[in-house]
């Protein structure tokens, strides 16, 4: 397969897979807004039994919990707060996504959620240290910043094996191998997919262009730098990076240019390293709340 | 090496070693892992003659750059491999009987002044193992490649995982 019409039955057979995060930027939207959305909110989180019942547990759980026990998702909403739940959602519509097995890139089950779970970490550590975006934003692109790697290896392409095969003897970079093999690269994959889903215009170019900032137009080149930060300092980390993983450059003059440097991003790493051992655990295990 | 299957082997209990954090075993029958080092590195201890075995999973080189705050020793390489050795040594080993092997250091694409931290670890690895007169018998570090180390206490051999290539001994 090594066409542009290849790209769009990557992204047509993703449809198919149960758990696709769709409902995010509906969320993302209300969570964003008045005080007034929150009877919306309570609905879209009631048709998904698996999210509903995480933003109960969460509302219940040690941390948050009161003398009085939340019985439904408008008590959970009240005591929670919409930045909150928005994260628990994020987390829980994402990861499920991501945790389906397959095959591809040389993946352990669950190594994309596991990888993907540490740049959203790194992400927001950064852009709360640098004031360079959003937090909740920042978390949220870092978990769906690769999602066309998913679909990729979800379509079974023998091609990606092909690749695996010929980086780095022929090709210095997966980007290149990819061009070349797959006629396409997995960002672009992102892109359709983050664009039939509605996200937003800046997730959209951070799975267009996080592997290339500097390529980013300027309004959105901040967060799209943020997330090429952190996908690299998590592919050090090293949590579920694939075959892929060190293949890829960066772009030290989009770093520059927003401000990131070296000593101040290792000084981060015990931070990020507690928090990640939050929710992953020695085994590998994921707990997202 | 190709690794080979080993029935005893495989019903061996496991311990887990996380990142940031050591561990040791005084059981012959036992495995040592630490998943995914990334640029960390898995430095392994093993006593042949006592069947004494340790791992550390090491992020970063150096503790000094958090002088003053509250610090994971096992997080930096210059603060937990001392006290891997000071545990084995706890333990009943004679530091002249422990072989030292060490994995991973991955390092991404060049770069003058990002994402540095695969080689500094290298590099503070080879400083300490100096300046500690370490017996290093195997040296499998640096490359783009993340490393999954199984440490067999029985033989001290390591069992070394890639994503997408077969299982090695080291």
């Amino acid at each position: 397969m090594k066409s542009a019409a290849d790209l769009q039955t990557v992204v047509e057979m993703t449809r198919s897979i149960p758990c696709a995060p769709a409902i995010l930027p509906k969320l993302l939207k209300l969570a964003e807004g008045s005080s007034s959305d929150l009877g919306e909110m309570e609905m879209l989180i009631n048709l998904d039994t698996g999210l509903a019942t995480d933003v109960l547990r969460t509302a219940n759980s040690a941390y948050f919990a009161s003398n009085q026990r939340c019985e439904n998702i408008s008590d959970a909403i009240l005591r929670l707060g919409s930045k909150v739940l928005y994260r628990i959602a994020a987390s829980t519509l994402t990861g499920r996504w991501l945790v389906h097995p397959v095959r591809g890139y040389g993946w352990e089950p669950g190594d994309l959620c596991r990888h993907s779970l540490c740049v959203a970490i790194c992400a927001e550590t950064f852009a709360t240290k640098m004031q360079l975006a959003d937090a909740s934003t920042a978390y949220t692109a870092g978990l769906i910043h690769d999602l066309g790697k998913f679909a990729l290896a979800y379509a079974n392409f023998s091609a990606l094996d092909d690749i695996t095969n010929r980086v780095p003897d022929e090709f210095a970079t997966w980007r290149e191998a990819e061009k070349v093999i797959l006629g396409f690269e997995s960002t672009q994959v992102t892109k359709a997919l983050l664009e039939n889903w509605g996200f937003p215009s800046t997730f959209v170019s951070v799975g267009q262009y996080y592997q290339t900032p500097s390529e980013c137009p300027e309004a959105e080149r901040k967060i799209v730098t943020l997330i090429h930060a952190a996908k690299h300092v998590a592919t050090q980390i090293g949590y579920g990076v694939g075959v892929d993983g060190f293949y890829y450059e960066p772009d030290e003059a989009a770093l520059k240019e927003a401000g990131f440097k070296e000593e101040e991003m290792d000084a981060a790493i015990p931070e990020i390293l507690s928090t990640i051992q939050r929710y992953i655990s020695p085994s590998g295990e994921i707990r997202f709340t | 090496m190709a690794s080979t299957f080993n029935p005893v082997a495989n019903q061996m209990p496991t311990i887990i070693v996380g990142v940031a954090d050591y561990k040791i075993s005084t059981e012959p029958s036992t495995f040592l892992v630490t998943h995914a080092l990334g640029s960390c590195l898995g430095v392994t201890f093993h006593d042949s003659r006592r069947r004494i075995g340790g791992m550390l999973h090491a992020m970063l080189p150096s503790a000094t750059l958090h002088e003053g705050q509250k610090i994971r020793e096992a997080m930096f390489l210059d603060t937990g491999i001392p006290r891997l050795l000071a545990a084995l040594i706890r333990a009943g080993s004679k530091k002249g009987d422990i072989r030292c092997k060490v994995f991973g250091g991955a390092q991404l694409m060049a770069t003058d002044n990002f994402f540095r931290i695969g080689s500094k670890n290298i590099d503070m690895f080879y400083r300490l193992s100096h300046e500690m007169e370490l017996d290093v018998v195997s040296w499998e570090v640096s490359g783009r490649v993340n490393r999954t180390i199984r440490l067999n206490n029985q033989t001290g051999d390591v069992i070394v995982k890639i994503p997408s290539k077969p299982e090695f001994i080291r």
